[in-house]
């Protein structure tokens, strides 16, 4: 979840890699997970026993694999440092902000990993069982993890960091666990048990985010907070060799390593010697830099270079999952307060060519405002309810009583016009193409009599808060990365006094829907899970409080110099682990960290 | 850019005004060569008057940081997590508690201002870094990119100057013309061309600029092209008119040659409306850097500033700010002196 | 010292300048020059009437709707049918910027109007209001000059949202102090001069002197600044859209669609570099018609 503040921020989903040239876009999207019906836990809920979860972790090796094999050959080639091109610079290395979990999965391990399918294999966590009552997780550690400070990573340590994400360390992990989280237990050195206080069916999902990645305790005791931000101490696959702010971050190998996730391609140490992650906002000068081999690798590819970028580089293009770009529409106050009239607006528009247009082609249309393809448990029925349908759009309006007409054209009612004010973060959550997806609704949308007025905000405006109470907007843009459908209990849980949700932002208030979602995380099957929460896609597209937008997606190209980069699946972030450079000459000419003195601007 | 062009287009005021350089009827007084005592007096006042600048900039970045809607310990809150949504007063009540911001409006600019004085600036709220520190790792690069840009643009101007001003009527229209142009160019315009051309098309220069020297070149131009715009026309105007003057003749008399003449007697005339420009250009360069840095992925403190400005990091902002404004006033004192070498009317007047 | 500064140099360029001549009879300007219009103001002239024409009827100018968008055709280049091609929308963009005059001229001309009549009031006040007067208003001019104005501009459209006028006020806002600081040196040096030294020793009311002979005499020669500062203004206004402060979409405002052409650069030139001409074309063309309105008001005194 987190809604990344970045423009372009990427989230989890199932790869779509396309070693370029051969594969068109639309049919890969085809992998979506629509079928696949299991949350994490499909492996371990139904049997108490479970563990391991042998059999997802062959299927994933197998398609990480297969994403990475790509120019690889039997040994991977030693040393480098490869050069990575971001979009948006972290506050922390570690912290609640997804730009945060990319840097933090290079940094700290995690208990379990995600993979593609939704499922979870062993990481620090060897194997699990749930209790009867699904409230306790009991969890096998590893034996022979340390952290880079030479601590322990033992059950008293995972005890420790869940209480720290819970009790302020990380907002983010607070926003999943909170509410369920009740306590953790040292079993024995190894072993851990977490306490819920109610059920919840995507627990092993939730805590594969880095969000939920295990920092030394000794070090968060011990550290100042300028120390654990700039250089938290984890036992992940890299350290933090320097920072040099607006510049780039330094990662440097951890010899030590051993315990990586059972989806990575290789165990022991990175391959390369590090990884030099540059701070390149500009769109223009990040694929630029790419394709004057000043970059290894980028990330964010801009929709306009993505054509290029699979014909001349190894192009990955991950859907999110959770709550892809959609519009939310203000179901308090204002014209929306009308169901037949979010329902027209539903309708008013031709969505699909929209998006096709806006984007090149290279992003996917997604028709459902609550979760996006990729999303265990979406239901690609009830996402496909509103097709463009101008006739319809004008009949809904004309049987609610909107059928006088301004000069504009724009419809009235009683004198009022069926005017809304529509307001999403330009440029810091909507990136310029989704600018352009929503400029282009807008213009069909006056089809239908909609007279809609775009209002960009600024961060400062969208992160104080300006535009979250029924009185600000008529409806707002944006999106929210889960793993997991348990999304729509954060979006669509009603607010209330004692426990408002600023989370709702259609301020939707329905206790059918509520319920059903409520009885969906706490299934007893993965099925049921699937089939509860089919229904409250059924129940929420009836209401439309939300119009499906496009798919948000994450994407990395990576030159023909470097190899064995890959997005994982909780979130979307690039793994450097597997990485290595595919000529001894790359290699060699790459700029190693010998040539830059680290401590020189430390004080 | 925003700050920049404005201020840059502002200092033009010597230009159009016509008029022998010989103080005429109307200028303030002789200046006498002050004494020691009255010199003293001076440079007292010029530090009090420098330090009432940088107190009200840090003042009024307080008031609006503070004032500007919007809920602070939200703001910060809602980055953390990268939510958009309303918060509780449960869930703000520690960030309100460790940053005081429930504290009076007054309490919190008394314990502002009296951070200030010990020297310390505070914690970013948002890095957990000392302010000093943010600012100390990313001046440099600012402060090179800046005084780059300033150079560039007075070599670029002068050169121009003398070489085209007053020659062959359509030589001194069209490079004034070009002049022109140059102080109207939007400066991301110019960058992002530049970048295309110079280093996505042509690979001269790298696409990255870094803090790296290769990588100074573009970003440098960016901002000094259209300063250098302006500073030729602003010395242009005033370079032409001392070509009319009696002087000028008079040293063509003694049998100097065309550009001694022009380098020696008239640039010197011409450098004033430069020199005052300058001194107004600098604190715009700081903020015009914010573009170069964006477009070049150069690190500095114009990136902060925007990233500390949208996240309503104070502490960050007010040091900005406050390093600007000093950055300004000492570009100042500097700029005095510089008239004391090049005003000639000052000297004479001695 | 920035404070210093202000009486230090600002009488120092200043007087060497201004208005000293025009009481004189000398001009530099040559005395054929303003009989003969060069080619560049005719060039210039003929351009200003196009904007005119494009800000008050656009519709003359370009027949198609600037917000009609063709999703089967974004990013097409210049061509017969779309002169300046098409943007991500598939719009057309030479109907955007015909359509876009009347807004980009509006902060130009606005944020300048703006930015000078502050100057004026607080530039005449601190020149003839007395020490007092001076030293605050001095002092405040130079704080804003050592300020990034930005923030000023960020506060203002945090509070009203960004729109035409909030830019207007904004940007004239952020440009006020240098005029100022123009006008009270202007100010400062007429009002000693002969001419208004004698209109005072005639008895004449000090506004009817400071109306007909101080601003006039003070605000000529800084005729072609101000028209640079139309131009400026408008690049201001871009400016402030790519830090995400512009006028909202899907308006045509140049600066706005400065902003919108960036990321294209490579996939779509003409999206970024043809409005971009478009405001230097403009910028020129009112600095040199300021020039030669200045000039001409010279030779005719």
């Amino acid at each position: 979840m987190s809604t990344p503040p970045s423009p372009s921020a990427p989230e989890s989903g199932p790869a779509v890699n396309t070693r370029a040239r051969r594969r068109p876009v639309g049919p890969a999207f085809g992998l979506t997970l629509a079928a696949v019906s299991a949350l994490a836990l499909t492996a371990c809920t139904g049997t108490p026993t479970a563990g391991n979860a042998a059999d997802p972790a062959a299927d994933t090796a197998a398609l990480t694999g297969a994403s990475a094999a790509a120019g690889s050959s039997a040994s991977p080639l030693r040393g480098g440092v490869i050069e990575y091109g971001h979009l948006q610079e972290p506050n922390c290395i570690y912290g609640g902000w997804i730009q945060e979990n990319f840097t933090a999965r290079q940094v700290l391990d995690n208990l379990v990993s995600a993979t593609e399918d939704g499922s979870v294999v062993p990481w620090i966590a060897t194997s699990w069982e749930i209790s009867e009552d699904q409230k306790i997780w009991t969890l096998q550690l590893r034996e022979d993890v340390t952290f880079t400070d030479g601590t322990v990573l033992d059950a008293a340590a995972v005890a420790y960091n869940f209480d720290y994400w819970l009790d302020g360390g990380n907002g983010t992990a607070a926003a999943h666990l909170g509410g369920f989280y009740d306590h953790s237990e040292v079993v024995d050195e190894h072993t851990v048990q977490i306490h819920l206080s109610a059920p919840f069916a995507p627990f092993l999902s939730t805590i594969s985010q880095s969000y939920f990645g295990l920092q030394s305790p000794t070090a968060l005791q011990t550290r100042t907070d300028e120390e654990n931000c700039t250089e938290p101490i984890g036992s992940g696959p890299f350290t933090v060799r320097d920072w040099r702010r607006g510049e780039y971050i330094e990662f440097e190998r951890n010899e030590e390593y051993d315990w990586a996730p059972e989806n990575a391609r290789h165990q022991g140490p990175a391959h390369v010697a590090g990884i030099r992650w540059n701070i390149v906002p500009d769109n223009t000068s990040r694929y630029g830099s790419l394709l004057a081999g000043e970059m290894d690798a980028i990330g964010e590819v801009p929709a306009v270079n993505i054509a290029q970028a699979r014909q001349e580089f190894e192009f990955t293009q991950y859907i999110t999952p959770g709550r892809p770009v959609v519009m939310n529409l203000n179901t308090q106050q204002g014209i929306f307060t009308e169901q037949p009239v979010r329902q027209a607006l539903s309708f008013a528009t031709d969505r699909e060519a929209n998006v096709e247009s806006a984007f090149l082609g290279t992003v996917p249309f997604e028709p459902s405002g609550y979760l996006s393809q990729t999303t265990p448990g979406y239901d690609e029925n009830a996402a496909t309810e509103y097709p463009f349908d101008l006739d319809r759009a004008d009949a809904l309006l004309d049987e609610a009583g909107w059928t006088g007409r301004d000069a504009d054209g724009t419809r009235t009612k009683d004198g009022q016009r069926l005017t809304a004010k529509v307001v999403y973060g330009l440029n810091s959550i909507i990136t310029p193409d989704g600018n352009t997806v929503i400029q282009n609704f807008q213009e069909q949308a006056r089809a239908a009599g909609f007279d809609l007025v775009l209002r960009p905000g600024t961060p400062s405006e969208f992160f104080g808060g300006a535009f979250s109470t029924p009185d600000s907007y008529d409806a707002q843009v944006g999106y929210w990365t889960s793993p997991h459908a348990g999304i729509l209990n954060i979006n669509y849980r009603p607010s209330t006094e004692d426990a408002p949700n600023g989370a709702n932002t259609t301020f939707l208030d329905n206790a059918e829907v509520f319920e059903t979602i409520q009885s969906a995380l706490q299934a007893p099957t993965p099925q049921l899970v699937t089939e509860r929460f089919s229904a409250a896609q059924y129940q929420l597209s009836e209401l439309a409080p939300a119009i499906g937008l496009y798919a948000q997606t994450n994407t990395l190209a990576v030159s023909g110099e470097a190899t064995g980069i890959w997005l994982e699946p909780a979130q979307g972030g690039p793994v450097f682990h597997d990485a290595a450079f595919t000529s001894e000459a790359a290699r060699d000419a790459s700029e190693g960290f010998a040539s830059r003195t680290p401590a020189e601007n430390e004080d | 850019m925003t700050v920049t062009t404005d201020r840059v287009s502002l200092p033009e005021p010597p230009s159009p005004a016509p008029g022998p350089p010989a103080p005429g009827p109307t200028a303030p007084g002789p200046r006498a060569r002050p004494s020691a005592t009255a010199l003293a007096v001076r440079i007292g006042r010029k530090l009090a008057g420098a330090a009432i600048v940088v107190w009200a900039a840090a003042t009024i970045t307080f008031l609006i940081q503070t004032l500007l809607p919007g809920d602070r310990a939200t703001l910060l809150l809602n980055q953390q997590t990268g939510q958009v949504q309303e918060r509780t007063p449960e869930e703000l009540a520690p960030i309100n508690e460790m940053f005081g911001f429930d504290d009076p409006l007054l309490i919190q600019y008394l314990d502002f201002i009296g951070g200030l004085l010990r020297g310390d600036l505070g914690i970013s709220y948002t890095l957990y870094q000392p302010v000093t520190t943010v600012i100390g790792d990313q001046i440099a690069p600012t402060v090179v990119l800046t005084f780059t840009a300033l150079a560039v643009a007075w070599a670029l101007a002068l050169v121009l100057l003398v070489l085209t001003a007053r020659r062959t009527p359509w030589v001194s229209r069209l490079f004034s013309g070009l002049e022109a142009a140059a102080a109207a160019l939007p400066q991301y315009w110019l960058g992002i061309i530049l970048l295309v051309v110079f280093a996505l098309w042509l690979g001269i220069f790298p696409v990255v600029s870094g803090s790296g020297t290769a990588g100074l070149v573009l970003p440098a131009l960016t901002l000094g092209i259209p300063l250098a715009g302006f500073l030729a026309q602003v010395m242009r105007t005033e370079f032409e008119r001392s070509l009319d003057e009696p002087f000028v003749l008079t040293a063509r008399a003694r049998g100097l040659s065309d550009s001694g003449v022009r380098i020696r007697h008239v640039l010197r005339h011409a450098l004033l409306p430069g020199l005052s420009l300058t001194g107004w250009a600098v604190g715009a360069q700081f903020s015009a850097a914010v573009i170069a840095e964006n477009v070049f992925a150069r690190p500095g403190l114009g990136r902060v500033l925007v990233t500390a400005v949208n996240g309503r990091d104070l502490p960050v902002v007010c040091g900005v700010v406050m390093l600007v404004a000093v950055i300004y006033v000492i570009t100042n004192l500097v700029v005095d002196a510089a008239y004391l070498l090049v005003d000639p009317r000052l000297k004479e007047s001695a | 010292m920035s404070t210093s500064t202000a009486p230090l140099h600002d009488a120092g360029p200043v007087t060497s300048a201004g208005p000293v001549t025009s009481a004189g009879p000398g001009t530099s300007v040559g005395p054929g020059a303003f009989r003969r219009v060069p080619v560049t103001v005719w060039i210039a002239g003929v351009f200003a009437a196009l904007l005119v024409l494009a800000s008050f009827a656009p519709s003359l100018l370009a027949t198609a709707d600037p917000r009609a968008i063709n999703l089967a055709e974004p990013l097409a280049p210049p061509s017969l049918q779309h002169w300046f091609g098409t943007d991500q929308s598939g719009r057309d963009l030479y109907s955007r910027i015909v359509h876009g005059t009347g807004q980009s001229l509006l902060i130009g001309l606005g944020a300048t109007g703006v930015g000078v009549g502050l100057a004026v009031v607080f530039g005449s006040w601190a020149a003839l209001g007395g020490r007092w007067a001076d030293a605050v208003i001095g002092r405040a001019i130079e704080v804003l000059f050592a300020f990034p104005i930005l923030l000023l501009a960020m506060v203002f459209i945090a509070v009203y949202g960004p729109s035409v006028p909030t830019l207007v006020f904004a940007v004239g806002l952020g440009i006020a102090p240098g005029y100022a600081r123009m006008v009270r040196a202007q100010v400062m040096s007429v009002h000693r001069s002969g001419y208004v030294q004698a209109a005072r020793a005639l008895g004449h009311h000090p506004a009817r002197i400071l109306g007909q002979h101080v601003l006039p005499n003070a605000l000529r020669p800084l005729l072609a600044v101000l028209t640079l500062g139309i131009g400026q203004s408008i690049v201001w206004a871009s400016g402030l859209a790519f830090l995400g402060f512009g006028v909202a979409p899907p308006a045509p405002e140049w600066g706005a669609l400065l902003e919108a052409g960036r990321p294209y650069i490579t996939a779509a030139w003409w999206l970024e570099i043809i409005p971009g001409l478009a405001v230097l074309a403009t910028a020129l063309t009112a600095t040199s018609l300021g020039k030669y309105v200045e000039s001409t008001l010279e030779g005719d005194r």
